[in-house]
């Protein structure tokens, strides 16, 4: 549990497993995830398509109920279990108390009705006395709320009608319509241009603050997290691989898969210079995950034990807000780091924390 | 004229279901059990209306054109003309405009007729029937608008009428009101009497009907008045397209005001009639033989004949004098430019066989020559037994007789080994196109090598069998309906060598055997009945004799109704149910 | 506007061509009967005008019906093949519309279950229904229907049967009556075609994004599957109605043979087999027009559903 759990957290997740029957045989897609956000603050979750990321978050929705889904676990919002809610509770929670923004909102939005009319949707489903004026004229003050301008018109344009920030920005309006407690965006910006990346964000952040609201960011890029994350979780595999607040992730990352994805984007403190690593391989098979360590086949550090052994997501000693599942020792992490954050490529790396000669060749 | 397409019982459903103590399979028994009996329609019932159901509609109202025999139960029932058959009697014609027989004069060649007074016209026209109006009738068929199919044919030797296109022909003459006489240039004056039962005869009033005769072409139909006692509703100006003809959909027929019983034999029990045109024939007779007051025009289905055989007998009737079915064999080309080979196929089919696929003895008798029950000569050309040709001797056919056959057309063996390949057209659709493939076997049981082709009606008649540059060596489908009981009108145009055309040809095997056609030429100038029998008797065994054609089925034409329905049948039109003697139960 | 008129030209043309150059039956013939002289059959094809070379036959015809609206009179009744349409389209119309809204009724629902019910016995069932439904042929079923079902010849006799039709305006009860096997047998195969095809679009549309978003908001899922998964999915199934509406109007043959409704199917047929040239292009050129105005409404209506196509 990160610090801001327990105490005061609108959004707690507790050792979520989800699980897809396919004909090929059970998907794990996500494989015992914790974590707690708190009011007004933002939970950055950063992973690979196919870490579990998504899934994670609309299981958290009650989006993923199905004959052939296993779930497990808990997901409290306000201290209440989502995942153990009738279907009808669930529906009156969505779009009201928590809610969510989705990555592409071309295809997000319903391409054949009118914008104002599904935001006017959202409102009245949730507050069944309003009138379809009332829901109207609230739609046209969330479009001018998310920075629309000519909201009065923009409010019957078609979704295809209106520019990529444009149309994001409108369904952030659709789901901040009921002024949720929980807003889950999953990566809102992937879609769009870098300039007006920047807006949404910066947008997301005003309104978070405005309505005091959680908000878990789902993403790949780990620009988007420096920028609008209190915390951050890394997940590989459907786990959760290294977990700290936002600014310690970026100075002092303890695992691996972490110092992969730092080394493989440009960093305006990196050496000038220094070579992108990309990390080598493909993401693991969700069915049949790989034994022991889930990264181990990927990881440049991999020693014989790290085959056999399933390291579990553990606090660092002398921080107890970072957690890292690796079976690497501490001091040989630091050293580690420390090299690759001043351009040292991971098998330079990898030299400096090596026993001399035994274990450890792969 | 040639027979349109029927259709009948494959063997199967008759033959397995009927008790063979019926002897309905196989042998050629009388009507008696095979449904209902020919009704004279003594004694019936007065009201109600009688509905008949077709899925065709009628060609033509105008007496002048009219010739399909959906067409002629519906004018005989509104026109009346000089002569007519009674519904029981197709052979003999009796007076029905005319007040008496027809007077011929000894040399032939002038017919005398005298017309009834006080029948009158339907509304709006009204007036009494005169002989002008006879005459009128007969020389608009002349006229191009109207183009009548028999004028030429049948009153072709009235002095005039060679020149005639419509206007008055010197050779039909009107001393009084009620006299009418035909002058003829050739004594066929018994010939033209008879041809008086064909609706061109029935009277057209002048004044009413020359406008519309000079519209190209001739409107009269869709105005058509009538002398019957019934007529079709008219509006004020006697307009009946539109009220009583609906095009594709109905007729409607209500009591003529203007006509009156006494001069008429007919009972007209019925008050009104109604012609539902449309919908399908299989759908149609079973509301016929379930419902009530209703009459089947089309040719019933062969499952409807199952049915009404089984289920319904008192609702069915079989017409005897139906038509002919023969196979015509081209005689121009080889290889049947030889008798010997033609004589052959004759003894090697199996008629009986041809028959039982059609439904076995219900549907007809085997035919031995090619005048049929009904019509004049029919006795005296052999009757049922037959002419005596040995080659049509056994109607399961003679094997060892084709043999002999074969040996004297130059084949030792008995087998054909020439290299002619032969092209026999037929038609499609069971049961004709079943015919046409034991006829093809027969040939190939010689020995022949065979293409037959199946096809349509009008495609068989229009593009192959009448078009002798087509060079098809055999037609096993074709057959003739005659167009009254005077024999010439089954074997002339059939079987005469001056008919043969180059296109539209109606004599199939293209006969061109001069004693044949001297003898026609004779007979056709033969006066009075008896001798006309004789002459034409003679020339149905010359012709039988020469193998051209092989005549195998004398149609039975079945006909269904409903079962509160007297029908009187027109054994000289198919059996279909005259309107002004049936009557409802 | 202007194509279509084109095409009206060229459709006239071409029955124009296949009515003479393709074997078919002679009107004169037909006329006249097969023992008329040859004399006689050239006197009725001068009367009707087909003794003329081919272009200035089919000069004429256009030129009658471009500046006197006159279509002609038929070879077989002398009526005018104006007014044998006109007293034919009210029983065609009443038999497509009728059978329109049959049809949808019953694919609609039965498509938007069978998709959201996938692989249950709802499915399965229609799955079944909609086999049979496109394999039974009309005329078959026609038969079967009246042979169950006809007050005349019925084995339950509950409906009224064949040649019962009667104009609305007539007597709208017995109307309405005689149309309902009629609407039933004609709407099955469409029935049948149309739920598979709206379970197919059902299905891929509930995968949609934007059906995750409906749900997201916390919508009913009655109102996600019916106002935003049917809103989605029904756009292709209108216009192919439109256009089946536009090909029906030209006449259902054999629904109308079968239960003896006087419609323009069976004028055409009819006229076909009577060689009756004048009501055969009149029927034609009618079909061909409704066709190309049902492509119009169905172009406007498309565009009038999907908003996407306004922009393009």
């Amino acid at each position: 549990m990160s610090a801001a759990d327990a105490a005061g957290a609108v959004l707690s997740v507790e050792d979520l497993r989800v699980g897809f029957d396919t004909r090929d045989g059970l998907v794990q897609a996500v494989d015992g995830v914790s974590f707690a956000v708190a009011p007004g603050r933002t939970l950055g979750i950063v992973g690979e398509s196919g870490s579990g990321k998504t899934v994670a978050a609309t299981t958290a929705m009650g989006l993923s109920r199905g004959p052939r889904v296993r779930v497990s676990g808990r997901v409290l919002l306000d201290g209440e279990d989502l995942l153990d809610a009738a279907p009808q509770r669930l529906r009156a929670l969505r779009g009201d108390a928590i809610a969510m923004v989705f990555q592409d909102p071309l295809s997000a939005l319903h391409p054949l009705l009118r914008v104002g009319a599904q935001i006017g949707e959202a409102v009245r489903a949730h507050r069944p006395g309003v009138s379809r004026a009332a829901a109207r004229a609230r739609a046209v003050e969330l479009l001018e709320w998310v920075a629309i301008p000519n909201a009065g018109q923009r409010v019957d344009a078609y979704p295809h009608e209106l520019s990529g920030g444009m149309r994001q920005r409108a369904m952030i309006a659709m789901a901040l319509a009921n002024e949720p407690r929980v807003l889950i965006a999953d990566e809102p910006t992937t879609a769009l241009d870098v300039t007006v990346q920047a807006q949404i964000l910066a947008l997301l952040r005003r309104l978070r603050d405005e309505l005091g609201m959680a908000m878990v960011l789902i993403t790949h890029d780990l620009g988007v997290v420096a920028e609008t994350a209190d915390e951050v979780a890394v997940m590989y595999a459907g786990r959760i691989v290294e977990q700290s607040p936002a600014g310690e992730l970026f100075a002092a990352p303890r695992h691996p898969y972490t110092w992969g994805l730092l080394r493989s984007m440009p960093r305006v403190d990196a050496p000038a210079g220094a070579a992108l690593v990309p990390i080598p391989g493909r993401p693991p098979s969700l069915i049949h995950p790989p034994s022991g360590c889930r990264f181990h086949p990927r990881c440049p550090y991999v020693r014989e034990r790290h085959r056999s052994e399933d390291p579990a997501l553990e606090p660092l000693p002398d921080a107890p807000g970072h957690r890292v599942a690796c079976l690497l020792p501490e001091a040989e992490r630091r050293v580690a780091w420390a090299r690759l954050a001043t351009g040292a490529t991971p098998a330079q790396a990898r030299a400096a924390i090596e026993p001399a000669g035994e274990e450890g060749r792969v | 004229m040639p027979r349109p397409v029927k259709r009948a019982l494959p063997l199967a459903l008759l033959c397995t279901a009927v008790a063979t103590a019926l002897g309905a399979c196989g042998s050629s028994g009388g009507n008696s059990g095979t449904g209902a009996t020919a009704d004279t329609g003594a004694g019936g019932h007065r009201g109600g209306t009688l509905t008949i159901l077709t899925s065709q509609d009628v060609a033509s109202l105008d007496p002048g054109s009219a010739y399909a025999s959906l067409d002629l139960n519906v004018l005989a029932a509104t026109q009346r003309t000089l002569y007519a058959y009674k519904p029981t009697d197709p052979t003999n014609i009796s007076p029905d405009l005319a007040a008496g027989p027809p007077q011929i004069s000894p040399d032939g060649k002038t017919l005398t007729v005298k017309i009834r007074s006080g029948v009158r016209f339907s509304p709006p026209v009204n007036r009494e029937v005169t002989s002008r109006d006879v005459a009128y009738a007969i020389e608009r068929g002349f006229n191009p608008h109207v183009a009548s199919p028999y004028a030429s044919t049948y009153y072709g030797d009235v002095v005039g009428a060679d020149r005639a296109t419509g206007g008055p022909i010197a050779g039909i003459q009107t001393p009084d009101d009620h006299t009418i006489v035909f002058k003829l240039s050739r004594p066929t004056a018994s010939l033209v009497a008879q041809a008086t039962v064909l609706p061109l005869s029935a009277p057209v009033p002048p004044e009413y009907a020359k406008p519309l005769d000079a519209k190209a072409p001739s409107t009269y139909g869709n105005h058509v008045v009538a002398t019957g006692p019934y007529m079709l509703t008219a509006d004020r100006s006697g307009t009946v397209l539109g009220t009583g003809y609906v095009p594709g959909r109905s007729l409607s027929f209500v009591r003529n005001p203007n006509w009156s019983a006494t001069s008429d034999g007919r009972p007209a029990y019925v008050d009104a009639i109604q012609v539902r045109i449309g919908g399908s024939t299989t759908v149609a007779g079973r509301q016929v033989l379930a419902g009530r007051g209703l009459v089947l025009a089309d040719s019933p289905t062969p499952e409807l004949v199952k049915q009404a055989y089984l289920h319904n007998r008192s609702q069915i009737f079989f017409s005897p004098g139906g038509g002919s079915n023969y196979a015509a064999l081209n005689t121009t080309i080889p290889p049947f430019d030889n008798a010997n080979l033609r004589k052959a196929v004759a003894a090697e089919l199996d008629r009986q066989q041809m028959r039982t696929v059609r439904g076995g003895a219900v549907v007809g008798d085997i035919a031995s020559h090619f005048l049929y029950p009904g019509v004049i000569g029919f006795e005296q050309a052999g009757g049922e037994q037959g002419t005596g040709a040995d080659f049509l001797a056994n109607p399961a056919g003679d094997r060892a007789l084709a043999a002999r056959y074969m040996k004297a057309a130059g084949y030792p063996s008995g087998r054909y080994t020439g290299g002619q390949m032969l092209q026999i057209v037929g038609l499609a659709g069971a049961p004709d196109s079943n015919d046409a493939q034991i006829f093809e076997q027969a040939l190939q049981d010689l020995g022949f090598k065979t293409n037959l082709k199946l096809v349509d009606s009008s495609v068989m008649y229009a593009r192959f069998c009448g078009l002798p540059k087509a060079r098809v060596q055999a037609c096993p489908n074709v057959g003739w309906i005659r167009d009254f009981a005077d024999p010439q009108t089954v074997l002339d145009v059939a079987f005469n060598g001056n008919d043969i055309a180059p296109e539209n040809n109606p004599n199939w095997p293209q006969l061109n055997d001069t004693a044949i056609d001297d003898a026609m030429s004779r007979a056709e100038l033969t006066v009075g009945t008896q001798a006309r029998a004789s002459a034409w008797g003679a020339i149905d065994r010359q012709i039988t004799a020469t193998a051209a054609a092989i005549p195998w089925l004398w149609d039975r034409q079945p006909n269904i109704f409903s079962a509160d329905v007297r029908c009187v049948p027109e054994l000289w039109n198919q059996g279909h149910c005259d309107f002004a003697y049936s009557s409802l139960k | 506007m202007l194509w279509g008129i084109v095409l009206l030209a060229l459709v006239s043309l071409l029955t124009f061509v296949i009515f003479y150059v393709l074997p078919s039956a002679d009107p004169a013939q037909l006329r006249a009967g097969r023992d008329a002289s040859p004399a006689t059959l050239h006197q009725i094809r001068v009367s009707l005008g087909l003794n003329r070379p081919l272009p200035a036959q089919y000069w004429t015809y256009v030129t009658h019906l471009v500046f006197h609206a006159d279509l002609g009179y038929s070879y077989f009744s002398g009526a005018s093949v104006g007014s044998l349409l006109i007293d034919r389209l009210p029983a065609t119309i009443s038999l497509t519309l009728g059978a329109v809204v049959v049809w949808l009724l019953v694919a609609v629902p039965l498509g938007v279950i069978s998709a959201v019910r996938r692989g249950t016995w709802v499915d399965k069932l229609t799955t079944g229904g909609a086999l049979l439904g496109v394999s039974a042929p009309v005329y078959w079923l026609g038969l079967v229907a009246l042979y169950l079902f006809a007050d005349d010849i019925g084995k339950w006799p509950l409906l009224p049967g064949a040649g019962s039709y009667v104009p609305f305006t007539d007597n709208p009860g017995k109307w309405f009556a005689s149309l309902i096997l009629p609407w039933l047998v004609l709407a099955s195969t469409f029935a049948a075609v149309y739920a598979r095809l709206l379970r197919g679009n059902m299905i891929e549309v509930l995968s949609e994004d934007y059906v995750r978003t409906a749900r997201a908001k916390g919508l009913s899922e009655r109102r996600v599957v019916w106002r935003h998964g049917l809103r989605a999915a029904v756009t292709p199934l209108v216009t192919l109605a439109g256009l089946d509406i536009g090909l029906l109007l030209g006449g259902a043959v054999l629904t109308e043979t079968v239960f003896d409704i006087p419609g323009i199917g069976r004028l055409n047929y009819d006229a076909i087999i009577h060689a009756d040239y004048p009501v055969i292009q009149g029927t034609v050129l009618l079909a061909a027009c409704f066709v190309i105005v049902a492509n119009i409404v169905v172009d406007v209506g498309y565009a009038y559903l999907d908003p996407r196509v306004r922009a393009a």
